[in-house]
């Protein structure tokens, strides 16, 4: 089974082959064969006219990105650890986000912007961020968090047909390993702007993001056997966010927790609970909402510390049993 | 308008060629000067920052450029979008916030695009277009498309992380790129005799290996020379040349600007060397035109702006509604 | 060619919308050059020296050294050769007068009636839906001992919860009326009819019509004035208001009357002199779906009549009739007569 690098690869090939307007350009994508190993061979296979090893100038790379969009290509940028779109963030926020609409409609910026992003590889705080919120707040970008290789291999062909910036952030520890599910074969799109309804239950609604659905997902496995059945719901696209499955969901349990490995002060995931509260569907909650997210912290070094710093499966089963026990 | 609003060639290589120079620099002026005029009447939301006295270096630059060469602008570009053949009416209409705008009303006067003309727009951060440019080049030369890309910066900019950026990887894959540097000057207020510590800016090509070349801003001639200079090397791909124009704003940096961190006579001195007199000497001197044929065509931008602002005037305000839509281009399944 | 161009108060920043004349720099009369300073203007962060636009001479100064002036108006007029590019759409030649900046009315805010209190003393936590469902069965939340954690009422509260006392004591009392009223029909014979309408009408004109119908048989009526009493439902149970002879009053202040009226009951507060003198009965049970019902006929009413749901755009509507006191084909008949005046 594909691991999410491989699949992201092979996202990628197939888009070079559909169409030769895509390239990729990023620090060490080509003949490295990228930090993370994800562009891999494609350097040999597609030659350095389309894979482009740039020089370490993140606002240049993605300046580029966004000329070169403008101009009829396609072009897949690889910003090397998500906390460097720092540098590049004059050309996110305030020129491909931005272009298509105060230029009237008259220019759009077919552009994929895609970046590592997470903790736990022991990296430390500037090497380790999640900045969905930076990019999700803005508007004119789309921001995708795939928390599958499965999901990734569909999603990323569809940011790169889309003709907007999208932000496509990957986790680094789901880089090397598998799915649940297999990749599928072929060039199957996910549409961007849907969010998945990754397991049915009947007592309580998770909404969790990026690795978080990972581990909510063992949490639901073991508490099933135990009868008290979840709802796990991943948005996949953060912003455009689907919101739909969610309301039906609490139509049925009643009770939602919310999961995030990102801070949680004005994090990504108070979006989930903000719209929930202000909806139809806030008469049919029979429990206060349930925020698990990271602390307010930059992320530490030591391991212990490392893991202490977000919710673990530990800290999503506690929260789980709480929320259904106490709330009847 | 002619149906190709632009003409490349020297201009005081024919009468045609000395009448488009002149044009083009009467309209950017007289373009300018109403500007200033409507936004001092309150009819212009926001503010404006003028060229005036900056013509002769847009003018110049883009008699050496085709419809399809393209450029990105400034906060200070209305010159550059003028030169580049920019309907008159659609600028003052986006800058009285109409529909017909070019951006429909949403960008105002630093967002102004031109995809016709090859403008991929003005941007309202320093140095914001650099990058942007280098791409374009990029995408010219990865499609052998044999077009140039022209990033017009003023010399702050220089000092932006995003011109280094832009310039060096411009120089290694030899980009068909013109990085052109109105240097008039200030940055705002800083002047460059405070902000820098070389005194020749053409010195910063040096640093990427790329051909650093001044030239006076205000000589519509010479800045077409180097102009056409550039872009040959570029379409040769002998990579970038970056062109150090210089010139002076008349008018503060915007319109709340007091001029405090410049002399009197400093401006008056710069007025002296207005860019259009000094033309229209050489093009009667040439015997390309008459001083009676330069009348008549000041007269002819005068109108031509006055036409335009009458229509603008009229055309219909842009409406809220549809401002969501705006954000995304529609995904066609 | 000369040209009359009247130099005006600039807009200097974003938000500026007047600025004071402090002072000229010239007079009538004065030649000036491109760039000369003509006068000096202030706003509250700025102050700036306004220039001439163009070689000239200095032809009216129209507004007083002091004066508030807004931007956009002219503060001198001077003649020039040079056409300048002076854009003027509105009425420029007024001498302006200084304009006198009055501070701002206060604004007051309209007072806001309090909402009625709410019977709250205590603020009581409970969960969303616990609320949603204490509100649908009239359960007082104040009444309901909360479980959940911080002294919430969880859902599991409210379902245990016991009903509003005053609910239990209306259901008690209906069970009783409903024991003693089987017992009363069986002195009774009625009879009804049924027609199907398209027309469309509210319960004013409904009402009116009936009345009119009623009027015209006199002999069969049981009382001197005709009352038509229209049941309207609500929390507190049926109201029923008499409207009397409503085909005598304008149609106008009759669907006033109805309008407040059906307010009033479903405030549960109808008027006690509303609350007698029904010689007949009209039930609208469209707002329930319903297509027909068969009501028993209040004592001393001869005739109750039925407001059905048929389809979306036709009504059901059914007389019954008292055969004690009304023929069969004269049910029939007054039926026919309702339909035909709607």
């Amino acid at each position: 089974m594909l691991t999410m690098a491989e699949a992201v690869r092979e996202a990628m090939s197939i888009a070079f082959d559909e169409r030769p307007e895509v390239f990729l350009l990023g620090e060490d994508v080509g003949i490295y064969g990228g930090a993370f190993g994800v562009s891999g061979d494609m350097f040999h296979r597609y030659g350095a006219e389309r894979v482009l090893d740039t020089p370490i100038a993140e606002l240049g790379i993605v300046g580029a990105a966004v000329g070169a969009a403008l101009s009829g290509m396609r072009p897949i940028v690889e910003i090397q650890f998500s906390d460097f779109t720092a540098q590049a963030m004059d050309q996110i926020a305030n020129q491909a986000a931005k272009i298509h609409f105060m230029l009237g409609g008259a220019l759009h910026v077919p552009m994929v912007l895609r970046t590592p992003q997470g903790s736990g590889t022991g990296a430390a705080a500037q090497h380790s961020q999640n900045l969905e919120p930076w990019f999700a707040s803005v508007p004119g970008l789309k921001v995708v968090v795939p928390s599958n290789p499965a999901d990734a291999k569909g999603l990323l062909l569809a940011s790169i047909d889309d003709p907007n910036p999208v932000i496509f952030l990957e986790h680094k520890l789901l880089y090397k390993i598998p799915g649940r599910d297999p990749v599928p074969e072929g060039a199957t799109r996910i549409p961007l702007g849907v969010s998945k309804v990754v397991r049915e239950g009947k007592d309580l609604t998770i909404v969790a993001t990026g690795i978080m659905v990972n581990k909510s997902y063992e949490v639901a496995e073991k508490l099933a056997a135990e009868g008290i059945s979840i709802t796990l719901i991943d948005p996949r696209t953060i912003s455009p966010l689907d919101m739909q499955p969610v309301y039906e969901s609490i139509e049925i349990t009643g009770r939602l927790m919310v999961v995030q490995e990102g801070p949680a002060h004005a994090g990504f995931i108070n979006e989930v609970i903000a719209q929930m509260a202000g909806s139809a569907s806030f008469g049919s909650l029979i429990a206060p909402i349930k925020r698990l997210a990271g602390m307010n912290i930059p992320i530490p070094y030591a391991p212990q510390l490392e893991k202490a710093a977000i919710p673990q499966v530990e800290d999503i089963e506690t929260a789980a049993r709480e929320i259904v026990k106490n709330w009847r | 308008m002619s149906a190709n609003p632009l003409l490349i060639g020297h201009p005081l290589s024919s009468t045609e060629h000395a009448r488009h120079a002149l044009l083009y620099m009467w309209r950017i002026r007289k373009f300018e000067e109403a500007v200033e005029d409507l936004f001092g009447r309150g009819m212009m939301h926001g503010t404006m920052h003028l060229s005036i006295g900056q013509e002769a270096s847009p003018t110049g630059m883009c008699m050496a450029l085709t419809l399809q060469d393209q450029i990105t602008s400034t906060h200070r570009g209305h010159g550059h979008c003028i030169a580049k053949g920019a309907d008159l009416t659609r600028m003052i209409a986006e800058l009285l916030g109409k529909k017909i705008g070019y951006c429909g009303g949403r960008g105002g006067s630093m967002h102004i695009a031109d995809v016709e003309t090859g403008n991929l727009g003005a941007n309202g951060v320093v140095g914001g277009g650099l990058p942007i440019a280098a791409g374009a080049a990029l995408a010219s030369k990865m499609m052998k498309r044999g077009t140039v890309a022209v990033s017009f910066f003023g010399d702050g900019a220089l000092n932006e992380g995003a011109f280094h950026e832009a310039a060096n990887m411009a120089a290694i894959w030899k980009l068909p790129m013109i990085l052109f540097c109105e240097n008039n000057g200030y940055g705002m207020s800083s002047s460059t005799a405070k902000a820098f510590a070389i005194d020749n800016l053409a010195d910063r090509g040096k640093g990427y290996g790329i051909p650093g070349v001044n030239v006076d801003g205000n000589d519509v001639i010479a800045v077409y020379e180097v102009a056409q200079a550039a872009v040959d090397r570029a379409k040769v791909g002998e990579g970038p040349t970056l062109i150090i124009a210089e010139t002076y704003r008349w008018k503060g940096h915007s319109r709340s600007d007091k001029n405090l961190y410049r002399t009197k006579e400093e401006i008056e001195e710069w007025r002296t060397k207005d860019p259009l007199p000094k033309f229209i000497a050489r093009a009667i001197e040439a015997g390309l035109l008459t001083q009676e044929q330069c009348d008549a065509i000041q007269s002819e931008a005068i109108e031509a702006i006055k036409a335009a602002v009458n229509e603008s005037v009229k055309a219909e305000a842009a409406e809220p509604s549809g401002l969501l839509d705006a954000v995304f281009k529609a995904v066609t399944a | 060619m000369s040209f009359k161009y009247p130099v005006v108060m600039p807009k200097m920043s974003m938000t500026m919308e007047t600025g004071e004349l402090i002072n000229f720099h010239v007079k009538v009369g004065d030649q000036v050059k491109s760039g000369d300073v003509l006068f000096e203007v202030m706003t509250d962060k700025i102050d700036m020296e306004v220039e001439a636009p163009a070689d000239g001479v200095i032809a009216t100064l129209v507004a007083e050294p002091g004066a508030v002036v807004e931007i956009g108006k002219p503060v001198l007029i001077m003649l020039t050769e040079t056409e300048v590019m002076a854009f003027d759409f509105g009425d420029d030649d007024q001498p302006v007068i200084a304009v006198e900046v009055t501070a701002p009315t206060p604004v007051i805010a309209a007072p806001v009636s309090a909402p009625a209190p709410l019977i709250v003393d205590t603020p009581v936590k409970a969960v969303p839906k616990a609320r949603v469902e204490a509100g649908n069965r009239g359960i007082d939340l104040r009444t309901v001992h909360p479980t959940g954690p911080d002294r919430t009422i969880t859902m599991q509260d409210v379902n245990g919860a016991q009903l509003d006392p005053a609910i239990v004591k209306r259901q008690e009392a209906n069970k009783a009326l409903i024991a003693k009223g089987i017992e009363m029909t069986r002195g009774i014979a009625q009879a009804s009819f049924s027609r199907r309408v398209s027309t469309s009408f509210d319960h004013a004109s409904f009402i009116a019509a009936w009345a009119k119908v009623l009027r015209g048989r006199p002999d069969l009526a049981a009382h001197e004035q005709i009352g038509v009493a229209l049941i309207i439902e609500s929390k507190y149970g049926s109201a029923l208001p008499v409207f009397r002879d409503p085909d005598q009053a304008s149609l106008n202040d009759l669907r006033t009357l109805v309008a407040s009226t059906t307010d009033a009951a479903k405030k549960g507060k109808v008027p006690v002199e509303m609350l007698s003198g029904a010689t007949t009965t009209v039930f609208d049970l469209t707002t329930y779906s319903m297509s027909s019902a068969t009501p028993l006929l209040f004592p001393n009413q001869v005739t109750s009549v039925t407001i059905g749901y048929d389809s979306e755009s036709t009504k059901n509507i059914s007389l019954t009739i008292d055969l004690n006191l009304c023929d069969f084909y004269d049910g029939a008949l007054l039926l026919d007569a309702l339909v035909a005046s709607l």
